[in-house]
């Protein structure tokens, strides 16, 4: 049996990066207060499964679907576990490893359970210009948490992210489907207060 | 002062939707195309100008001529809206305001490439414009504009900046990882799923129903002599009135921060990002250059994606590179081994310097590896890291040698 | 097809030939990592560049396509920096694992940082840490952190076994190669990735920490895992017995032959060594004493062979000679066969478990010479031998190899019938259950102590080299038989495998004409057979275009 390649506290500690905050990646490092429901058996609903057909069916490939059902998936499941990477591998006759590959490239997919809400603050240069660093730090504080993790009381997981393309409102965040603009310590303080 | 061109729906009420943009003359243009050859279409937009809004500057007509000529297969009409590059947000307006425009030059294109199935890449991020575009996408099928010999499918990125580069994006399509293919083949010959496939930029195929309904030579004399038209500048950092501002092509740096309002906390301008985060940087007294292809070309930058930074005299640039330089390292995709290594090696250096840990060969050596990597790889993505790797160091180098040895 | 010059000379070459191939057939080596002749170009080591007039930058060799006109140079001042360069950067994060990596010698790294670069490291910072040591199955190990990311591994699970069992997770400087969590690479061509990877990331978990590469000696040879003959080298340890606990065979490698087996073998044949330097090998011919074996001399063996042989009638004599002896053996007990008229002989002793062949390479038959038995005359009816001997017929049983008791047949009848046999006699290399039971046991060479030819399933006859000495006193197969041919009277001159070869050219059709310099490195078919070729792999089967 190998052991697990993509482990938290079980891989290499010393990292390849500089000890500086993990740019949103989707390997956060402790959580707790885990929001997902828990799920036993990982399928599809006989509508969805018809949705993953549908969506096949528009690509020339069906493959090409792949990455907007991994985002059902996500969804439906609240992260993508490795039995539902499985799942979502029989759904398109490729190996699970491919399907880990895609898992693991992309960041929008979560591979370990997380708060109801994300915070994704972005950190590139516009909004580092607009002092996204105190921004961040601000977050962090309210939260108590680091980047990468998730409240006590599963409610937020907090990323720390490269450019959201909304540069004329710096600093700002991704808060869940929407972008938070012009952040101020007060503001962040209403947004976060408005998350159950 | 150009006119409004690109920009010119925005500020309607719900612009979004198919009955404002009609209103507003939208889907003539595409009228008009339908009683033009496919030939003539290509022949019009070479003649305007146009060149690639999303990053390479590419000529746009000239793009589509590349198809091979008696293809008897599928063609696919691919728009890139995985926009990623730092400083720019111009296509997040096109898609949540005029979304239409888009489609509406997608269908003109895809009569003039001979496509029948167009794939419109939204980068993950943007869940509302993804909303918004998807909900103009099903009024143009109800329509029947869609639907009637070209249907668009909406697909959505997931996360990664790899994916506009155009090859990236045809294998984020595919259902891969974003790596970009190895070229030859070039796209135009073998893209997506191994098909003819054109990649366009969002914002370049906002221009094309204009140009149609207004002609080639209106639009060519809106720019300079080797790029026409206008383009929306995206205006963010140390500016009074950050935003998107559409301009001529022939605008000057200079003048394009004046109509953002100058620059903001010290009011003394340091240096410029002219063209999105890869682009070289300029300093102060380069900001007179024309913001069009080959005005930065000559400047030693890039136009790019058009995005322009503003820096003032308080911003450190040691500071600024280690942003970009954790961006490059966090983005690069792995696929070959000169930017999978040096983005991360020159990552940890950087840090380095800017903790004041740097050794005295530091500055040289990430000049040297950033050059050595340069044109070495796969795509270009390394291409636009060793930008501000090189500028920033180059231009401000008493900047980085004073935290040397702290 | 187009013609080209590659520093400074021309070539032709067919149309769609890359640079790398092009240059090759000139002697020049284009130093690359992620180029596999067997697989997709992926482009990703950017290792290969060379300059190309008329192109502004160095460009990849693999992916670019001899044209007409082209001139290339692999040796330009501006290609050597590009190369430092690549290089450098293949370095920057790879473990200075050298002395306890079994890959030194034999690793690309080395090899080319060695010839061409000799840099000073300038790399400071920390390097990144991978996963090390991690079993990928059976017989693979897995070391990330030396992992060059060349995704070579990848491509040939995808094209070459199409289980797609291997990936590279991550992006960027943390990509990292490995299976899906939790699973095993268990298919039949796991060991694949070792040859094919450049460096120490995937090593052989038998061979590994075994003895030091630059201690073996290679022989061509083939595989005696099944009827294909996959064509292989084998690798020896003559110089450090003291390694490896003595075993003198360290592993076996797949030799390239674009007709039989491409670049690969099955993990079947790649470990089918083991009983070559095993305890259970025959050194000395024996007798039966009332203790157990006694060992004699070749000389009183070979005397008493002759006697049993000859003292009784030929219809009392049977043979069970075996697909796992090589033509030259066949030969040679023919010839014994004909000059005393003994008529009962067969080779096809059923198997106790049936074997399977699988989609690619291995056949169900795993022996790997029945085509040459079946050509020379051999075949028979092996379970009307038994049934003789069962049946007190039999007065003498010369057995080739065969365990009659763990054969396809009940073992009680086998084991009966060799008690009903006067005069058992043994050929083979390890003892087993029949030779505990023969009167007589005369060792055998095997096939790496030895050169002779096996005939493929297809009738391809291929040659294999001797790599060994034969272990203690074991002689071939063709050398005994030669010996008891001459205590019975009628001696043969040959003293070489090359002898019996040209005897059996001149006596068996299908093999007229051949010799051992026309069956050469690559094989010859039979009279009157054609080739179908190495079978395309189960991952290019009904493969979509990418």
């Amino acid at each position: 049996m190998t052991e697990p390649l993509n482990t938290g506290s079980g891989a290499p500690r010393a990292s390849n990066r500089p000890p500086t905050e993990r740019a949103g990646l989707t390997s956060p490092g402790t959580t707790t207060g885990l929001a997902a429901p828990a799920t036993t058996v990982i399928a599809f609903s006989g509508a969805q499964l018809e949705e993953v057909q549908r969506l096949q069916s528009l690509y020339p490939d069906p493959r090409g679907a792949l990455l907007p059902v991994l985002h059902l998936a996500q969804e439906t499941f609240g992260w993508i576990s490795l039995p539902v990477e499985e799942y979502v591998a029989g759904l398109f006759a490729l190996s699970p490893a491919h399907v880990h590959e895609v898992v693991t490239f992309y960041t929008l997919y979560f591979q370990q359970p997380t708060g109801r809400h994300i915070v994704a603050v972005c950190h590139n240069l516009s909004c580092h210009l607009a002092g996204s660093r105190d921004i961040l730090a601000h977050v962090k504080r309210r939260l108590g948490i680091e980047v990468g993790q998730t409240t006590d009381d599963g409610r937020i997981t907090l990323q720390s992210v490269e450019c959201l393309c909304a540069c004329e409102a710096a600093p700002m965040a991704q808060v869940d489907d929407r972008y938070e603009l012009n952040l101020t310590p007060a503001r962040v303080d209403r947004i976060l207060e408005g998350l159950r | 002062m150009a006119e409004t061109v690109l920009m010119r729906n925005f500020d309607r009420a719900n612009s979004h939707t198919l009955d404002v943009y009609r209103a507003a003359g939208g889907y003539g243009a595409w009228d008009k195309a339908g009683t033009m050859e496919p030939a003539a279409i290509t022949e019009e937009v070479k003649k305007s100008n146009l060149r690639g809004l999303g990053g390479a500057g590419f000529p746009t007509g000239m793009k589509w001529s590349f198809i091979p000529k008696g293809h008897t297969g599928p063609v696919y009409l691919v728009v890139n809206a995985d926009e990623g590059e730092p400083g720019t947000f111009k296509d997040r307006y096109l898609l949540e305001r005029d979304p239409h425009a888009l489609i509406e030059g997608m269908l003109i294109t895809a009569r003039a490439i001979r496509s029948a199935l167009g794939f419109v890449y939204v980068r993950g991020e943007y869940v509302q414009p993804w909303r918004v575009f998807s909900a103009a996408v099903k009024e143009a099928y109800a329509a029947g504009l869609l639907g009637n010999g070209f249907d668009i499918v909406v697909h959505r990125g997931a996360g990664a900046y790899i994916c506009g580069e155009e090859t990236g994006l045809l294998s984020s399509l595919e259902g891969k990882k974003g790596w970009p293919k190895i070229k030859p083949p070039f796209p135009a010959i073998k893209g997506a799923f191994g098909q003819p496939t054109i990649v366009n930029n969002v914002e370049t195929l906002a221009c094309v129903p204009p140009i149609i309904s207004r002609g080639a030579e209106w639009f060519a004399g809106l720019g300079t002599k080797t790029q026409g038209g206008t383009r929306m500048y995206s205006v963010s950092g140390r500016v009074k009135r950050p935003a998107v501002y559409e301009a001529s092509v022939s605008i000057t740096l200079r003048h394009l921060i004046e109509r953002a309002g100058g620059v903001s906390g010290t009011g003394r301008l340091k240096a410029v990002v002219p063209g999105g985060g890869s682009a070289a940087i300029l300093t102060a007294d380069e900001i007179d250059v024309t913001m069009d292809v080959d005005g930065l070309k000559v400047a030693g930058s890039m136009i790019g994606s058009a995005g322009v930074i503003v820096m003032d005299e308080s911003v450190s640039i040691p500071e600024a590179l280690l942003v970009l330089a954790r961006f490059y390292a966090h983005e690069s995709c792995g696929q070959c081994t000169p930017c999978r290594e040096s983005t991360g090696w020159i990552y940890k250096m950087v840090h380095r310097v800017v903790d004041g840990h740097g050794h005295k060969d530091d500055l040289d050596t990430i000049l040297d590896v950033a050059k050595r990597g340069g044109g070495t790889t796969i795509c270009a993505f390394y291409d636009g890291a060793i930008g501000p790797y090189i500028s920033y160091i180059e231009k401000f180098r008493p900047e980085f040698e004073a935290l040397i040895g702290t | 097809m187009p013609k080209l010059t590659i520093d400074g000379k021309e070539i032709e070459v067919e149309a769609g030939t890359n640079l790398i191939e092009a240059a090759r057939r000139l002697g020049v080596e284009v130093p690359h990592y992620c180029y596999h002749a067997g697989l997709s170009i992926a482009g990703q080591c950017r290792l290969c560049m060379v300059d190309i007039e008329k192109t502004p930058r160095p460009t990849i060799a693999c992916n670019t396509q001899a044209a007409d006109g082209m001139v290339v140079h692999t040796d330009t001042e501006r290609v050597r920096q590009t190369r430092q360069s690549m290089m450098e950067f293949h370095l920057i994060n790879h473990p200075l694992d050298c002395p306890v990596c079994d890959q030194a010698r034999e690793c690309w790294l080395q090899i080319y940082y060695m010839k061409d670069d000799l840099y000073d490291p300038r790399m400071t910072d920390e390097e990144g840490h991978r996963h090390k040591a991690v079993p990928l199955g059976p017989h693979v190990m897995l070391d990330a952190e030396r992992c060059i990311l060349c995704s070579r591994c990848v491509r040939f699970c995808d094209e070459i076994t199409g289980g797609g069992e291997l990936g590279i997770f991550h992006r960027g400087d943390h990509s990292e190669i490995g299976l899906f969590p939790g699973r095993d690479l268990v298919d039949n061509y796991s060991a694949n990735v070792v040859d094919i990877c450049p460096v120490g990331a995937l090593t052989d978990r038998d061979f590994r920490f075994q003895v030091r590469v630059w201690y073996l000696d290679t022989a061509k040879s083939i595989c005696t895992g099944c009827a294909r003959g996959c064509n292989i080298e084998v690798h020896v340890n003559r110089r450090r017995p003291h390694h490896a606990e003595g075993r003198r065979v360290a592993r076996l490698k797949p030799r390239f032959n674009a007709d039989v087996n491409a670049w690969w073998i099955c993990d079947v044949g790649r470990y089918h060594f083991g009983f070559v330097d095993g305890p259970s090998r025959l050194t000395a011919p024996a007798r039966r004493g009332p203790g157990g074996p006694v060992e004699i001399g070749w000389d009183d063996a070979v005397a008493a062979v002759a006697e049993a042989v000859r003292r009784h009638p030929p219809e009392e004599v049977a043979v069970l000679a075996s697909p796992r002896m090589a033509n030259e053996d066949l030969v040679a007990l023919r010839r014994l066969l004909e000059v005393q008229g003994i008529r009962q002989v067969a080779f096809d002793v059923p198997p106790a478990a049936p074997a399977e062949g699988d989609d690619f390479l291995l056949r169900a038959d795993r022996t790997p010479n029945r085509r040459g038995a079946e050509l020379i005359g051999l075949g028979g009816d092996a379970a009307g031998i038994l049934a003789a001997a069962r049946g007190g017929r039999l007065r003498c049983l010369w057995v080739f190899h065969h365990d009659l008791l763990a054969a396809g047949w009940p073992s009680s009848e086998a084991a009966e019938a060799l008690g009903r046999v006067e005069t058992v006699i043994f050929t083979g290399t390890n003892a087993n259950a029949t030779s505990d039971r023969a009167h007589w046991v005369l060792p055998a060479a095997a096939w790496v102590e030895r050169e002779g030819t096996f005939t493929n399933f297809e009738g391809r006859v291929q040659r294999f080299r001797t790599a060994a000495e034969p272990l203690g006193g074991a002689l071939t197969e063709w050398d005994l038989l030669g010996r008891v041919l001459g205590a019975i009277g009628h001696p043969t001159a040959a003293t070489r495998a090359e002898h019996w070869f040209r005897d059996l050219a001149r006596t068996v059709g299908a093999f007229a004409d051949m010799s051992y310099q026309s069956v050469g490195d690559t094989g010859q078919m039979i009279a009157g057979a054609t080739s179908a070729g190495a079978p395309v792999p189960p991952g290019r089967r009904a493969r979509i275009p990418a």
